[in-house]
């Protein structure tokens, strides 16, 4: 439905406009420094050239989406959307085939298989997760976007983001100079828990994707009855 | 009839979003609302909001990474 009045409004500022500058030249610097640090990986390290195209190809895809994982978890609460919430699932179902496959590959077929011969991130689960991801949930809603989101706005020009990436990287030293403290104090006394270990691939994987399948259904029901911030 | 013009540059994310909120809350049916923004979210999500919400929203880029937002308080 359109308001005859907006409608009017942006006719009016259409004229007043100047017309655009093109910023395509500017595209030129990127491009240079992609191929150069691309030629460098290649003649030092093949499997850095191979990760530098797929970080360039991740992060393309994640400024055109709007990708956001700070807006995935907030919406919900803040205004009843989940359709990104929702972007994040479907992420973690292809995720969890794409894993299970390869790690399926790597361990499937070896009887007592150790937890560090699994790739992936397999880490301690305990008290020191939950309070890591409250304490990191409270401060990327503050500053406005996650890891990934942060760096996405630094390149489209917001200076308030580049001190949120200044603090990421005090945060971050700061965390791995004290991390045997954290480890001795809660992380070593935690259990990593693998699924497959407890009850085979095929298992783990069922029951992981049929919580996510629930969750994902969940969310498009909150989505269609919820509306939580109202006039 | 009465337009409001709300400056939500430079702002994070939620910010032009709650802004917004507050400031239709004070205005009167009909009227309309011009946010200006440079935040590319607030495209999706204030706009997704108001047309939760049954009002009449649409939005114009002024620049490169600039937007007008219009919404005519309808309820």
């Amino acid at each position: 439905m359109k308001s005859s009045r907006i409608e009017e409004l942006k006719r009016q500022r259409q004229t007043e406009i100047q017309p655009k500058k093109s910023q395509l030249p500017y595209l030129f610097f990127p491009v240079l420094a992609f191929f150069a640090l691309y030629y460098y990986f290649f003649n030092t390290d093949k499997t850095y050239s191979i990760i530098w195209i797929v970080g360039i190809l991740i992060g393309i895809t994640m400024q055109r989406s709007r990708f956001c994982f700070v807006a995935s978890f907030r919406d919900p609460i803040m205004i009843g959307n989940t359709s990104l919430f929702r972007a994040v699932i479907i992420g973690l179902i292809i995720a969890t085939v794409g894993f299970g496959i390869f790690q399926y590959k790597a361990v499937g077929n070896i009887p007592n298989y150790s937890i560090d011969d699994i790739p992936g991130q397999i880490f301690p689960v305990g008290l020191n997760t939950i309070i890591g991801a409250l304490l990191f949930g409270i401060g990327m809603v503050i500053a406005g976007g996650c890891a990934s989101g942060t760096l996405i706005r630094i390149g489209e020009g917001h200076i308030m983001q580049v001190v949120v990436l200044l603090g990421f990287v005090i945060g971050t030293t700061l965390g791995a100079g004290h991390f045997g403290f954290w480890e001795k104090l809660f992380i070593f006394s935690s259990k990593t828990i693998y699924m497959p270990q407890y009850m085979g691939f095929l298992p783990a994987v069922t029951v992981q994707l049929a919580v996510l399948g629930i969750l994902y259904l969940l969310a498009g029901w909150y989505d269609k009855k919820n509306n939580i911030m109202k006039l | 009839m009465a337009k409001h013009e709300l400056d939500c540059m430079f702002e994070a994310c939620p910010i032009p979003l709650l802004k917004a909120l507050k400031k239709l809350n004070t205005m009167e049916i009909g009227e309309i609302l011009i946010m200006r923004t440079d935040h590319n979210c607030s495209i999706v999500n204030v706009v997704e909001w108001a047309k939760k919400q049954g009002h009449y929203i649409d939005y114009i880029e002024l620049g490169e990474g600039q937007w007008e937002i219009y919404i005519e308080k309808a309820k």
